[in-house]
C-alpha cells in the first residue's frame, strides 16, 4: 500500500512542473503571498492565434530551425557514419566526434564566433542553422555508428553480389533496416536543436529569437506568465514526438 | 568492378574528409584563433605577443574556482541522481517495465534545461511557490524568512534542477540494464547461495549496474559541468560555473576581458579532451558496438 502511494506521488511529481507552468501561463497577476495567480484567463493563449504575435512567429521559427538541422544531420550523418564505422581508424574518428559532443555548446559557440562574424553569419537564420548543425552532427554520427555492423555489411555485399546497384541496395536493403536508427537520429537531433539556448543566443546575437531565447527574454522582462507560456510551447512538441515514438515506432519494433 | 572499387574509394575519402571538415576543422581553427587572440597576436586588442592572460588564467584563482565549482555541482548532482535512480529502478522494477509508470517516466525528458530552470526559479525563489505555501501554512512570517535556495553559494538551486533533469534518464538506463544484464538471474543465484537481501543489493545489483553504466556516468558529469542555462538563471556571480564565467568574460563591456575568456574556453576544452582521453584509455570498450 505504502509502495503504491509512493508510486502515485512520484508520478504526480513528474507531472507537476507541466501543471504548474500551465497554471502560470493562464495567469495575469500573482502577487505574494497568493499560492495561485489571482487572475486566470486564456488571454495569453488566445494571443497565439494572431499570426503577428511574437510567440506565434517564434514557435514557427524554432520549428523551422530544428527541422532543417535535424534533416541535414540525419541525412548527412547517415552516409558519413558508414565510412567512419568501417574505417580502420574508427576509434580515432569516434574520439574526435566525442570532443564537440561533450563540450558545452556555448563554449563551442565562443570558439566559432569569430568565423561566423567574418562570414556575416551572426544574427542570421543560416548562421544559427550552421552552428547548431556543427554541434549536432557528431551526435548523429555517434548514433548511427552503432547501426553499421558486420551483419549489415554482409547484407549489403550480398545485395551487390546478387546484382543490385547502389541505389537499389540503399532503397531495398539499407533503408528498411536503418529505419529505426534514422527515426532515432532525427528525433534526438530535433530535440538538441529545439532545446538549444546558449549557442543560438550567441550566434543569433538576439536577432534570431527561438523559443528558448524568448523564455530568457520574458524572464528578463519579468513577464513570468509569457515565459511560462513559451515554456509550455517548448515542452509540447517533444511530448508529441515521445508519443509518436512510443505509440508507433517502439511498438512496431 | 574496378570502376566501382575506385568510386567506392573516392566516396570513402570524400565522406571522411567531410567528417574532418565538419567535426575537426571548426573546433581546431576556433582553438587556434582563441589561442592567438589570448596571446595578443591577433584580434582587436592585438598589441604583440605576451603571456599575461595565460599567467592570469593559469595561476590566478577565477578559472580554477569556476572549474572546481562546476566539478562540485556535477559530482554532487550525479551522485544524488544515481542514488535516487538506483532506489527507484530497483524498488519499482516491474512497474517500470509496464504500466503507467513505464510511460510517465519518459515525460521529464521532454523538459529542456531552460524550462526546468524557470520552473525551479518559480518554485524555490523567495517569492516562489514553496515560500507562498510556507507563508499560508504559517512556517514563515514574511518573504525574507524563506531560506535562500537559488543564487546561493552552494549552488542548491542548480543541483536541484540538474537532479530533476538527469534522474529520469538514469532510472530508464538502470531499468533497461536490469533487463539486458539479466540481474534477476544473478539475484536468484545469490539467494540460492544464501546471500541476504542486503548482500544481494550491495554485492550483486548495485555493482553490476554501476559498472555497466560507468561510461555514461562519466559523460554525464562532463555534461553537467558544461551546463549553461541552469547556472545562468539559478547561479550567482561568485562562484560561477565555467560556461557562465567564460561567456561573461566574452560578452562583458570591458573588451580587455575577452582574451581571458578565450584563454579560459581553450583551457576548458583541453581539460575536457584530457578527461576524455583518460576515459578512453581506462575503458577500451568505449567505442565498441554490440556487433563490432
Amino acid at each position: 500500500m505504502r509502495k503504491k502511494v509512493l508510486q502515485y506521488l512520484f508520478m504526480l511529481s513528474i507531472g507537476f512542473p507541466l501543471a504548474f507552468l500551465l497554471l502560470l501561463s493562464l495567469g495575469r497577476r500573482w502577487s505574494f503571498p497568493s499560492v495561485f495567480p489571482q487572475e486566470l484567463s486564456f488571454v495569453n493563449w488566445e494571443l497565439l492565434h494572431q499570426s503577428d504575435d511574437r510567440l506565434f512567429q517564434t514557435f514557427f521559427l524554432s520549428m523551422a530551425i530544428s527541422l532543417v538541422v535535424s534533416l541535414m544531420v540525419t541525412s548527412l550523418a547517415f552516409v558519413v557514419s558508414k565510412e567512419i564505422a568501417y574505417s580502420k581508424y574508427r576509434n580515432t574518428f569516434l574520439f574526435l566526434a566525442y570532443i564537440p559532443y561533450l563540450l558545452s555548446p556555448v563554449i563551442l559557440a565562443v570558439i566559432f564566433q569569430y568565423f561566423f562574424i567574418i562570414s556575416n553569419l551572426t544574427g542570421t537564420f543560416l548562421g544559427v542553422v550552421i552552428a547548431q548543425f556543427l554541434i549536432a552532427f557528431p551526435f548523429g554520427v555517434l548514433i548511427y555508428v552503432n547501426f553499421w555492423n558486420k551483419q549489415i555489411k554482409e547484407l549489403e555485399n550480398l545485395s551487390y553480389t546478387l546484382g543490385g546497384n547502389r541505389w537499389q541496395t540503399f532503397r531495398k536493403v539499407l533503408l528498411p533496416l536503418s529505419k529505426n536508427a534514422i527515426v532515432l537520429c532525427f528525433f534526438q537531433v530535433f530535440l538538441i536543436s529545439w532545446f538549444e539556448y546558449g549557442l543560438t543566443n550567441l550566434i543569433g546575437v538576439g536577432k534570431i529569437k527561438t523559443l528558448t531565447v524568448s523564455v530568457f527574454n520574458f524572464i528578463n522582462e519579468a513577464n513570468i506568465f509569457y515565459a511560462a507560456l513559451a515554456s509550455c510551447l517548448l515542452v509540447i512538441p517533444p511530448m508529441m514526438l515521445l508519443y509518436i515514438n512510443k505509440r508507433f515506432i517502439f511498438i512496431k519494433r | 568492378m574496378g570502376l566501382r572499387f575506385n568510386n567506392k574509394m573516392n566516396n570513402s575519402k570524400l565522406f571522411k574528409g567531410l567528417f574532418l571538415a565538419i567535426v575537426v576543422l571548426p573546433v581546431a581553427s576556433g582553438l587556434v584563433y582563441a589561442f592567438l587572440f589570448s596571446l595578443g597576436i591577433i584580434g582587436v586588442l592585438n598589441k604583440g605577443f605576451h603571456w599575461d592572460v595565460w599567467q592570469t588564467v593559469l595561476f590566478d584563482k577565477p578559472f580554477w574556482v569556476s572549474f572546481g565549482y562546476s566539478l562540485y555541482v556535477a559530482l554532487l548532482s550525479v551522485a544524488i541522481s544515481l542514488s535516487v535512480a538506483l532506489t527507484i529502478a530497483l524498488s519499482w522494477q516491474k512497474k517500470l517495465q509496464k504500466g503507467l509508470l513505464s510511460n510517465v517516466i519518459y515525460l521529464p525528458l521532454c523538459f529542456p534545461a531552460t524550462v526546468m530552470a524557470f520552473f525551479s526559479f518559480q518554485l524555490l525563489a523567495k517569492s516562489g511557490l514553496l515560500s507562498r505555501i510556507g507563508y499560508q501554512l504559517g512556517f514563515i512570517k514574511e518573504i525574507n524568512d524563506f531560506p535562500v535556495l537559488i543564487k546561493d553559494a552552494y549552488g542548491m538551486g542548480i543541483i536541484f534542477t540538474s537532479v530533476l533533469l538527469i534522474t529520469p534518464f538514469f532510472i530508464i538506463l538502470f531499468s533497461n540494464l536490469y533487463q539486458s544484464e539479466k540481474i534477476a538471474s544473478y539475484v536468484n543465484l545469490a539467494k540460492t547461495l544464501g546471500a541476504s537481501n542486503r548482500q544481494i543489493l550491495q554485492k550483486v545489483m548495485v555493482p553490476i549496474l554501476l559498472k555497466r553504466a560507468s561510461i555514461t556516468i562519466y559523460l554525464f558529469v562532463i555534461f553537467v559541468m558544461g551546463s549553461y542555462e541552469v547556472p545562468l538563471l539559478l547561479g550567482r556571480q561568485n562562484p560561477q560555473m565555467i560556461s557562465v564565467a567564460v561567456l561573461q568574460k566574452i560578452q562583458r563591456f570591458n573588451l580587455y576581458d575577452m582574451p581571458q575568456g578565450y584563454a579560459m574556453s581553450m583551457l576548458y576544452v583541453l581539460l575536457i579532451m584530457l578527461i576524455l582521453l583518460i576515459i578512453y584509455i581506462k575503458n577500451s570498450n568505449l567505442f565498441k558496438t554490440q556487433n563490432s
